[in-house]
């Protein structure tokens, strides 16, 4: 693994997370997540993803300046999330940081490209569990794991405030 | 406390020495109630053999650490999955139901379902039992509990009042460990001692049971023509929180803590895991293995595990059991075992309310009455979900801290079943597989990623509301647990057979439960979510309406106590009408399961039991005589007083 592929990953799961690059350091499985990536669909899409990725950051950034969010959200719709390889594997990329399981891909993904010995649901490590970011989105443990000690959960939960705030609406409920 | 399992307990007493000796009591299963059995037993100076079926391993803390690894790495994390597949002593699951077509009978999982209804019920067999993925709620049953036939015309009536068990009920409470107050818990007749303090103090409520408090305080329901008001009302818990010093007149109590390890990080009070069920990582729950560590502190006290128990031998002219033959595994992953035999003055079947009667109509033991294995019960566990119209948080504290008690009796149970309601703690997890089904519907239908997938999480799942409502199942004879030559296991155990039906009685208060949920709802604000989904496994119809109807594994009524030996298994003491020296222990007993978890009950009636144990034992105490020709032949042996 190079560590500019893993530079890479990081930089596209910031993108697909929305949380920061020391967060996702900071759960200690970058690595084992990108090499869990590699084994369940191979080499050539991970290099193909992180391209993808790469190019939708320069479509979306003028003159060397930063994305502009709106102009990325589409350049990821676009060469991301709506291509028919990469794109249940972007979804499987947010699921794995967010539940700490790797899901299998969908059977047509598997007809079309192949399927690797790795890419059946599993989750990756014990601890990838209890590091799944889902529970910090909703201000939460990981149930059995990491507690916030006696009587914590008589207090409000302590979700951002921006997520209190700004409340979409549900486009999917 | 610091208890240590005693080192190589679990594999010191040898199976075949065991067997020349009589014990004062050989106890089959070593859950709660066989624990508490076997450590009243030890203290009073008795021998004790306790025969599990599950792995024979010390409880140490290594060994609790690879269940929370085994939950930790599950894709499924189902209430069994801490616990390791075992093909000798198998557990049912909770993924195991599926729907039952009439006249064929389920038996791709370890129970046999012959159905009409389906239910995923589960028990788990390893040392300390079910208790390892109990969700330790310990109510009390209420005083007309007691009295459900004489009452209301349903179910049955106890041999025994709330009065007659009220002092084991502070007993079970004392060794359980459990949190509450007594003001909290002193309603409709659940009266207590005028100096009564629980030995900890009650948990606090969570903030989602708050926010649902504001709104349902006080509200009005009418029902049967009696007025009343729901109220938020904490939950007894049978795990450890803050002492109370006040508990016994002063002396305070000193909570059990984790086994076999000092109380550094784990063992002291809850932390707030939200992981009850399928196992607390920190022991802060109750579980048996607290009581079996203390009870085998006896030297009198032995185990022997990985023991399976295949025949009950009884004596055809006295009736008396002589001998408890078993299956004894070399190993879980093999099918090998060696047949021993274990012998004692009482016997006593603490296996629980299907695996008792399992066993004894597998050693063609039906009872005169034919009434073994009939009268199964479980509650009928209703869930109705919601979206409330602010985030108050899910999946924080105990899987469940506060309810609401209110419909728990009435004279309404004339005509409907009775329930109490859950207020959950972990959003629609036990519904629709919350978060996990949220989190893949955002991103692979939602098209969620990034900050709006944040956004959709809080939106969705912490705004999430789960009632559960635990409605009261009554006694009937057609609900029961068989056995069949056809159905054995890998050690060649016939495997249970289960029948059950819900009658209409349960059914009118589903239906009922099902309406209040939408006024509870409505007083909220929130959204009602709920769907019932007719190809689901527990799906039932009635008055035109399905619901999605769960299990509680909550085991009760298959060898019910009674006054009168023509319609009740056993006495009021849990011993057998037929075998005079044989109890049949647990939930078994228990002639209405009514709207309490029934554990607290369960030890409640096994500390009671103890007395009836001592008082037979101190009467029968002639020499037990072997007979010494069968013995030499290999051939059963006999064992007369």
């Amino acid at each position: 693994m190079t560590p500019d592929a893993l530079e890479d990953f990081l930089s596209l799961s910031v993108d697909l997370t929305a949380f920061e690059r020391t967060d996702l350091l900071g759960t200690g499985l970058a690595r084992q997540y990108l090499a869990k990536v590699r084994d369940a669909c191979g080499e050539d899409v991970v290099t193909a993803l992180l391209e993808a990725h790469r190019a939708a950051r320069t479509e979306a950034a003028e003159d060397g300046a930063r994305p502009d969010p709106q102009r990325l959200d589409r350049a990821l719709r676009h060469r991301i999330f709506s291509e028919e390889r990469l794109g249940p594997v972007a979804r499987n990329v947010i699921k794995l940081w967010y539940a700490g399981t790797w899901y299998g891909l969908p059977p047509e993904w598997t007809d079309s490209y192949g399927a690797q010995p790795a890419a059946e649901t599993s989750t990756v490590t014990a601890a990838s569990y209890q590091e799944g970011l889902l529970w910090r989105a909703i201000a939460a443990n990981p149930p059995g794991a990491k507690a916030p000690g006696y009587g914590a959960w008589a207090r409000p939960p302590a979700i951002e405030d921006r997520y209190l705030k700004g409340r979409s609406h549900d486009r999917t409920g | 406390m610091f208890v240590k399992f005693p080192e190589g307990e679990a594999k010191r007493t040898d199976p075949t020495t065991a067997g020349g000796v009589v014990y004062d009591a050989v106890i089959v299963g070593g859950g709660i109630a066989g624990a508490l059995i076997a450590a009243r037993l030890g203290a009073a100076g008795k021998s004790v053999l306790i025969l599990d079926a599950g792995p024979a391993e010390d409880l140490t803390l290594r060994g609790y650490e690879s269940y929370l690894d085994r939950f930790y790495s599950a894709t499924n994390k189902d209430n069994q999955s801490p616990y390791p597949v075992n093909p000798n002593a198998p557990m049912p699951r909770g993924t195991d139901a599926r729907r039952i077509f009439p006249g064929v009978p389920d038996s791709s999982a370890y129970i046999v379902q012959s159905g009409p209804f389906a239910t995923d019920t589960t028990y788990t067999r390893v040392l300390g039992g079910t208790t390892m993925h109990w969700e330790a709620k310990t109510p009390r049953m209420l005083p007309e509990d007691f009295q459900m036939r004489s009452l209301y015309g349903e179910g049955a009536d106890w041999p025994l009042t709330y009065e007659d068990l009220a002092p084991y009920y502070n007993e079970a409470e004392y060794e359980i460990g459990v949190s509450a107050d007594v003001d909290d818990q002193s309603y409709l007749g659940i009266t207590f001692d005028d100096d009564y303090v629980f030995p900890m103090q009650g948990l606090p409520l969570s903030y989602l049971d708050q926010v649902v408090a504001r709104d349902v305080d006080g509200m009005p329901v009418e029902l049967d023509g009696v007025q009343r008001e729901l109220r938020v009302r904490p939950w007894p818990q049978g795990r450890n929180g803050v002492p109370n010093p006040a508990y016994n007149g002063g002396e305070g109590y000193v909570p059990e803590g984790a086994v076999s390890t000092y109380q550094v990080e784990v063992g002291e009070r809850c932390q707030g895991n939200n992981n009850c069920v399928p196992i607390c990582p920190v022991q802060a729950k109750y579980h048996a293995g607290k009581t079996l560590a203390r009870a085998l502190q006896n030297p009198q006290v032995h185990l022997v595990g990985q023991a399976v128990a295949y025949k009950v031998h009884v004596d055809e002219h006295t009736g008396r059991v002589t001998e408890i033959e078993y299956r004894r595994y070399d190993k879980p992953d093999s099918a090998h075992f060696t047949t021993e035999r274990a012998r004692s003055r009482l016997f006593v079947l603490a296996a629980n309310a299907v695996e008792n009667p399992r066993l004894m109509l597998a050693s063609g033991l039906r009872g005169s009455n034919g009434l073994m294995g009939r009268n199964f019960m479980d509650h009928a566990y209703l869930l109705a979900w919601a979206r409330l119209p602010e985030p108050a948080g899910t999946f924080r504290g105990t899987n469940c801290t506060g309810g609401i008690t209110e419909l728990r009796g009435g004279r309404f149970r004339r005509r409907q079943a009775a329930f109490s309601v859950d207020i959950h703690n972990d959003g629609w997890g036990w519904a629709r597989g919350a978060p996990m089904s949220d989190l893949a519907d955002l991103v692979d239908a939602g098209g969620r990623y990034g900050e709006s997938l944040r956004q959709g999480l809080v939106d969705r799942v912490s705004t999430q509301l789960l009632l559960a409502f635990m409605v009261e199942v009554p006694a009937n004879p057609s609900n029961r647990v068989t056995v069949d030559p056809a159905y054995t296991d890998h050690l060649g155990n016939m495997r249970p057979i289960l029948t059950y039906d819900i009658p209409d009685y349960t059914m009118r208060g589903v239906a009922y439960a099902r309406q209040l949920s939408k006024r509870i709802f409505a007083r909220l604000g929130a959204e009602d979510h709920t769907q019932y989904d007719p190809s689901f496994w527990g799906y039932a119809v009635y008055g035109g309406e399905g619901y999605e109807i769960r299990g509680g594994n909550h085991l009760a009524g298959t060898h019910m106590m009674g006054h009168d030996r023509s319609m009740s298994v056993v006495d009021k003491d849990q011993r057998s009408w037929d075998h005079e020296n044989l109890y049949l222990v647990g939930g078994g007993s228990m002639p209405t399961v009514s709207t309490s978890n029934v554990t607290l009950t369960i030890a409640a009636l096994s500390l009671r039991s103890v007395r009836a144990m001592l008082d037979q034992l101190a009467k029968e105490s002639a020499p037990i005589r072997v007979t010494s020709e069968a013995r030499a032949q290999g051939l059963p042996r006999e064992v007369t007083l």
